[in-house]
């Protein structure tokens, strides 16, 4: 019964051509080790090391940004600043792309603005990024925000499709957010 | 200071500031777990250098092979004072390197050349394995 569940799990990630898969707490340390196994397996492959270099500068991008805007975290005291948030990241290969879903929980009441981020982002063509990009990395960071334009900005740049997004309203107060990259 | 060396990890970069002969190299990757305190000493120190007016000319080597959004933020921060001492007269060249073939790596270059008008900027491409 028990390898049953687990095989019937395995089986579906598997089906959707996922390689990696992680759902829990994420840390900077997780965010390390994942990506270090995620680059292994891409060299392995043989995938030149642009290529490498897109697909993990996208993964490092989602990572942190779950670390830092879950609305699901836990903090450590004021000695060591460990953040452990709650969320999952998801590696495959889709028609011979690389794939990085990302998701996690957001307050409610951050989703318009966030929608606001992405949707701009999915209008721009590869020159409009370009020069998004160049503005934000000139930019102060805006309040509590803590980088997350330039680093969604950094996202759809690497992407070879516009980034997919969609939000599941858990509650009156939060929603699960999903962000997809193809690279 | 004489010289700020930080010795590189998997993912902070080699810092190797020779100040007396104005030699300033960043190798490696850059993602650090926070940008803040692994950019803070560096900020600091360069500043102090920079705020002492010299002639010797300052060359930076960006010989980075990965930075993360955050770490694109700091890096900006340090053309910015580079900029700064170039336009009130001393010599300063950055000379930005990229793998051969990495275009992303040489976009970004461009991207940080835009707003250097003083500082002599420029891309320099390196055989494969030839940085980092």
């Amino acid at each position: 019964m028990l390898a049953q569940q687990y095989a019937a799990i395995k089986r579906d990630l598997d089906g959707k051509g996922i390689i990696f898969s992680f759902s829990g707490y994420l840390s900077e340390g997780i965010l390390y080790s994942l990506g270090e196994a995620l680059r292994e397996k891409m060299t392995m492959e043989e995938a030149d090391g642009p290529t490498v270099r897109r697909v993990f500068s996208v993964f490092v991008e989602q990572m942190q940004n779950i670390i830092r805007y879950s609305a699901e975290k836990v903090t450590g005291t004021s000695s060591r600043s460990v953040e452990l948030s709650a969320g999952m990241v998801t590696i495959g290969m889709e028609r011979g792309k690389v794939f990085i879903v990302c998701g996690n929980t957001v307050l409610n009441a951050d989703v318009p603005r966030l929608k606001e981020r992405l949707d701009h982002l999915r209008g721009l063509d590869r020159e409009g990024i370009k020069s998004y990009y160049r503005e934000q990395l000139r930019e102060e960071p805006e309040d509590g925000s803590r980088g997350a334009t330039i680093g969604l900005i950094e996202i759809a740049r690497r992407a070879s499709e516009p980034i997919d997004y969609d939000f599941d309203p858990m509650d009156g107060e939060r929603s699960f957010f999903c962000l997809k990259v193809r690279i | 200071m004489d010289t700020l060396t930080i010795a590189a990890t998997g993912r902070t970069p080699g810092v190797a500031f020779d100040f007396p002969a104005g030699q300033l190299r960043l190798t490696g990757e850059s993602y650090p777990d926070d940008v803040a305190t692994f950019f803070g000493p560096i900020f600091t120190a360069l500043r102090d250098y920079l705020a002492v007016p010299g002639h010797t000319p300052i060359r930076f080597d960006m010989e980075l092979l990965y930075f993360n959004s955050s770490s694109a933020k700091a890096l900006m921060n340090i053309f910015q004072m580079l900029e700064a001492v170039a336009k009130a007269g001393r010599p300063v060249a950055v000379v930005w390197s990229h793998e051969e073939g990495d275009e992303s790596m040489r976009e970004l270059g461009e991207d940080f050349a835009e707003d250097l008008r003083h500082v002599a900027f420029s891309l320099r491409e390196v055989p494969i394995g030839g940085i980092g």
